[in-house]
């Protein structure tokens, strides 16, 4: 019961925060359009007049990007080193908007102002940075520990047989993906009260963000679980329905990108949800703070 | 003497077996080696040691006094040997256990000992520390007709770092592994003025060359392995202390190899009259069906266009990731490919090797060239019908990789890696195996050269294409061709066929693609459509010669300009497009560096194709092949769209 009523009140926080969704949106597309659309004018710019295009119609054709010669290695390099920067800085753009959207979040008032939107993202950068920097090396340390260094005992293994490889693969990716969840509660909970504290500290919110998710496992977990299983199945339809549309009109394209945009927000407001819900579930029970 | 008299009664009798017919009703070649080989593999030691009774037959007119056998796995002794100084001077990255082979006793069938005269030669390169070559002076000269017999003790240690050959723990491929003849070409063979030894030594960039043998081979083992081998399995018999004596029999091939690991499934199949086994590990079992597939469509296609497998067996191998080392490698009866655990079924790479490797039962098999000096003749034939097989059995766009979001043919990577080689013009096609410069053996003997055939088949069409290897396999299987023979074959059936059509022989086109080193690149210089501003100027272009209406004055001069920027010429067609809907297809002999197309009428030039069907895949550059005034810029907008959506939601996941 208290997990649905998280998980309501959660939707209905995120919902109500749409205008900071819109804002997290539209800055992750300005940002990777500064890389997409230079690259897009190149591979323009190396395709000429040609008819060459054609043979794009099914697909892309590694024979068509071949033929761009010097073209392509330029693209290539320039893709290299833009999508690190990309990644960097919609990392720390993500790190910023989070602030933003825990702030407005807290409380459920069901007013969004945007000052006070940007207002929290600012004030939370810092914190927000290093509970994001710390949490991530923790998770990456995981990663390692539970499936990196089976997989490397098991491939350097000369009796191991094939199939015990992926085996192993199966089993260690499980348990990661159980303990994932735990992490992500962390992050959560840390962040909720950072927001949320008379003093805020990034370190004792980390520890509060541990000692919560612990005291509370039977119902946060839980939570996390369906939120995270709900947004895994919107995953797979995005996977399935976006790689197989090939539209042959101008308009059909437009369509696409819309259709894409849309997805992508529908993304980011499911994020804002799970944030809502944490913050719900610690707001539930404020004596545990 | 009595011991000599019994030794010569058992050199008869061996080689009275050798001559026998088991498996083919028929001799398929000259047979003018033969191989009877009784060996024990010890898994402890990694040797493989035992007797061999040989026989070589001079069947030409020379006298000739020595006989030369390759050891190849001498090539594995030492960093210094011509092998690893190709290949950096090393063995490889691992540490590794060295290969070698070790001549006990060698002797002529009366017992007479041959080792006095026994020394290594490196005549490729000179190199003292390569012993890959063995040079043998006989006591008394061959004469003509003579058949020499050899009687040779052996030992073979296999190396660890599995280069086609060796071992990895309890998994062994015995490759190269025994004193095998060089080929003795006489006069008026291939490129040979006199008569003379074709034995190369063994190269880091080179495969084989050797006459069709027939093999009698007892392979004593630990019953726990799991044989399989080039030849047909005639008996298995348990000797006690846990060992097993395997005895097999080939004919007509080029080499024999066998593989032994206890964790081998065999599966068996047929198709026609082929017996084919398939030895895969235990647990890759679901690679089973599509890998009997592949070399079924291998097996119907090769012999459909080009001739039929002559051999009722057929065995290929999937190696374990340890011995990957030996994967996609050919024996004409054995060959390996490679697949993985749970390959997913749109990645056709397991099929594309399994093809591969088959094929080469033709080219490397029946027809047997010298892989050493024209490594085109077996690679580069060989891939072009892989490709042909794979795009044809597992679709025309998608033949390597079928996904919704990647297709890509198998004849696409071919002519990929030629063009976008920035060493396609340091050397011709026409080298040496080990003569190619440093990183280009593949390129070449491979890529270069299923390029120009695909060109080849594009001017000539493809059931004439299918008609010139038809031929090539009836004149020359089981006799050696060289390149010099198979262009003697394109010429007489593209003459046959076409007659004159493309000039009284097709040299021109292989001085330029096997002899040459001129790039193709034909390209649209650009199309104009210009206004005929007044009557008489109109009434004047009527004279071109356009089909025009009579009543009707033509409103435009449009003119199509083309231009030759590579060395090579070929004959092309241009499809002029019209914004009426008109379509004139010109045939171009594509030899001018710079040609025009001139038309009249009431209808502008829409667009210009060169070479519409992308028949010449020799062409560098495809999109300067055409031009257009209003370009489709769709499918790189709808790219552009999925990638934006691929990093946003790529960034989305990462974050927290």
């Amino acid at each position: 019961m208290q997990i649905l009523k998280a998980i309501k009140s959660g939707a209905l926080r995120a919902v109500i925060t749409w205008k900071g969704v819109l804002i997290i949106w539209f800055s992750l597309l300005l940002l990777i359009s500064l890389l997409v659309i230079p690259m897009k004018g190149a591979l323009r710019s190396g395709l000429g007049n040609s008819m060459i295009t054609e043979k794009l119609a099914d697909g892309i054709n590694i024979e068509v990007f071949a033929e761009l010669g010097q073209v392509f290695s330029s693209l290539i390099s320039f893709f290299a080193s833009g999508f690190l920067l990309v990644l960097l800085a919609g990392f720390l753009l993500n790190v910023f908007f989070a602030g933003g959207l825990f702030g407005t979040l807290r409380g459920a008032s069901g007013k969004f102002l945007s000052s006070e939107f940007f207002k929290a993202s600012a004030r939370n950068f810092w914190s927000f940075m290093v509970i994001s920097l710390i949490l991530s090396l923790i998770i990456m340390t995981l990663l390692f520990i539970i499936v990196g260094i089976p997989l490397g005992i098991v491939s350097q293994s000369q009796t191991a047989s094939e199939g015990s490889m992926q085996t192993a693969v199966k089993i260690t990716g499980l348990i990661f993906l159980l303990l994932l969840p735990i992490l992500l509660l962390v992050a959560d909970y840390s962040r909720a009260w950072q927001v949320s504290a008379d003093h805020p500290a990034c370190f004792k919110a980390i520890g509060y963000g541990f000692s919560r998710t612990f005291k509370t496992f039977l119902t946060s977990y839980p939570l996390m679980i369906i939120v995270l299983l709900i947004q895994i199945l919107f995953g797979w339809f995005v996977l399935t329905v976006i790689p197989g549309l090939r539209p042959a009109s101008g308009i059909g394209v437009f369509l696409l990108f819309l259709l894409t945009q849309l997805l992508f927000f529908i993304k980011i407001l499911l994020r804002a949800w799970r944030y809502g819900s944490v913050t719900a579930l610690m707001e539930q029970n404020p004596k545990r703070l | 003497m009595k011991k000599k008299n019994i030794f010569l009664i058992v050199c008869l009798f061996s080689a009275n077996i050798l001559y026998s017919q088991i498996i083919n009703k028929e001799p398929l070649s000259a047979r003018l080696t033969g191989y009877k080989i009784d060996v024990t593999l010890n898994p402890e030691t990694t040797i493989v040691k035992g007797d061999m009774d040989a026989f070589w037959v001079n069947s030409s007119t020379d006298i000739v006094p020595d006989i030369r056998l390759h050891l190849y796995m001498n090539a594995f002794r030492s960093s210094k040997t011509t092998f690893y100084t190709e290949s950096g001077g090393s063995p490889g990255r691992r540490e590794s256990d060295p290969g070698w082979i070790e001549i006990n006793s060698f002797t002529d069938k009366e017992g007479l000992d041959l080792t006095p005269g026994m020394k290594f030669i490196s005549p490729d390169d000179d190199n003292p520390d390569d012993q890959t070559v063995l040079q043998v002076f006989l006591p008394k000269p061959a004469n003509p007709g003579d058949t020499v017999f050899v009687k040779i003790n052996f030992e073979t240690k296999l190396p660890s770092n599995i280069r086609r050959t060796g071992y990895n723990d309890d998994f062994f491929f015995v490759a190269q592994w025994f004193p095998k003849f060089g080929v003795y070409e006489p006069a008026g063979m291939r490129y040979a003025t006199v008569g003379g030894w074709n034995c190369h030594q063994f190269h880091a960039h080179s495969e084989f060359y050797s006459n069709h043998s027939v093999y009698d081979v007892s392979i004593t083992l630990p019953e726990e392995y799991v044989v399989g081998s080039g030849g047909l399995l005639i008996s298995e018999t348990e000797i006690g202390e846990g060992k097993k004596t395997l005895v097999y029999r080939a004919e007509d091939i080029v080499d024999f190899a066998w593989t032994a690991w206890p964790g081998y499934a065999v599966f068996k199949d047929s198709w026609e009259h082929v017996d084919i086994t398939l030895l895969i590990p235990g647990d890759r079992t679901e690679q089973v069906e599509r890998q009997f597939i592949a070399v079924k469509h291998a097996l119907e296609y090769l012999t459909e266009n080009v001739g039929p497998y002559p051999w009722p067996h057929l065995t290929f191998v999937d190696p374990p990731a340890k011995g990957s080392g030996a994967g996609g490698m050919e024996y004409t009866t054995l060959f390996t490919s490679m697949s993985f655990y749970r390959m997913p079924e749109w990645i056709h790479i397991p099929e594309m090797v399994t093809i591969h490797e088959f094929g080469h039962a033709y080219f490397m098999g029946i027809l047997a060239s010298n892989e050493f000096e024209e490594p085109w003749l077996d690679e580069g034939i060989n891939s072009f019908w892989e490709e042909r097989i794979v795009d044809h059995y597992y679709g025309r766009n998608s033949g390597l990789i079928d996904h919704p979001l990647i297709k890509i043919a198998d004849a696409s990577y071919s002519r990929i890696t030629y063009v976008t080689s920035p060493e396609k013009q340091i050397v011709s096609n026409n080298e040496y195996a080990w003569d190619y410069p440093l990183g280009t053996y593949s390129m070449m003997s491979y890529m270069k050269a299923t390029t120009w055939l695909f060109t080849l088949m594009g001017i000539v069409g493809e059931e004439t294409t299918n008609e010139i290897f038809r031929q090539y396999y009836k004149k020359w299987a089981f006799k050696h061709p060289c390149g010099r023979d198979f262009i003697n074959v394109v010429n007489e059936v593209v003459t046959e066929i076409h007659g004159d059509r493309f000039g009284p022989d097709m040299n021109w086109f292989f001085n330029q693609t096997l002899y040459g080193t001129g790039i193709c690149d034909y390209r649209v210089a650009g199309f104009q459509n210009r206004k005929l501003e007044t009557t008489d100027e109109a009434v004047e272009n009527t004279k071109s010669g356009d089909n025009i209406s009579t009543d009707t004055l033509p409103e435009y001069r449009s003119v199509a300009q083309f231009e030759r920027r590579g060395e090579l010429m070929f004959p092309v067609d241009i499809l002029i497009h019209f914004d009426n809907g008109d379509e004139i297809l010109e045939s171009w002999d594509g030899k001018s560096r710079y040609y025009e197309l001139e038309y009249t009428g009431n209808r502008k030039i829409d667009w210009v194709k060169i070479d519409p069907e992308f028949r010449i895949r020799m062409d560098v550059n495809y999109i300067n092949n055409s031009m257009t005034v209003d370009p489709d810029r769709l499918p790189i907008r709808r790219l552009t769209n999925k990638f934006i959506s691929f990093i946003q939601f790529f960034i989305i996941i990462i974050s927290l």
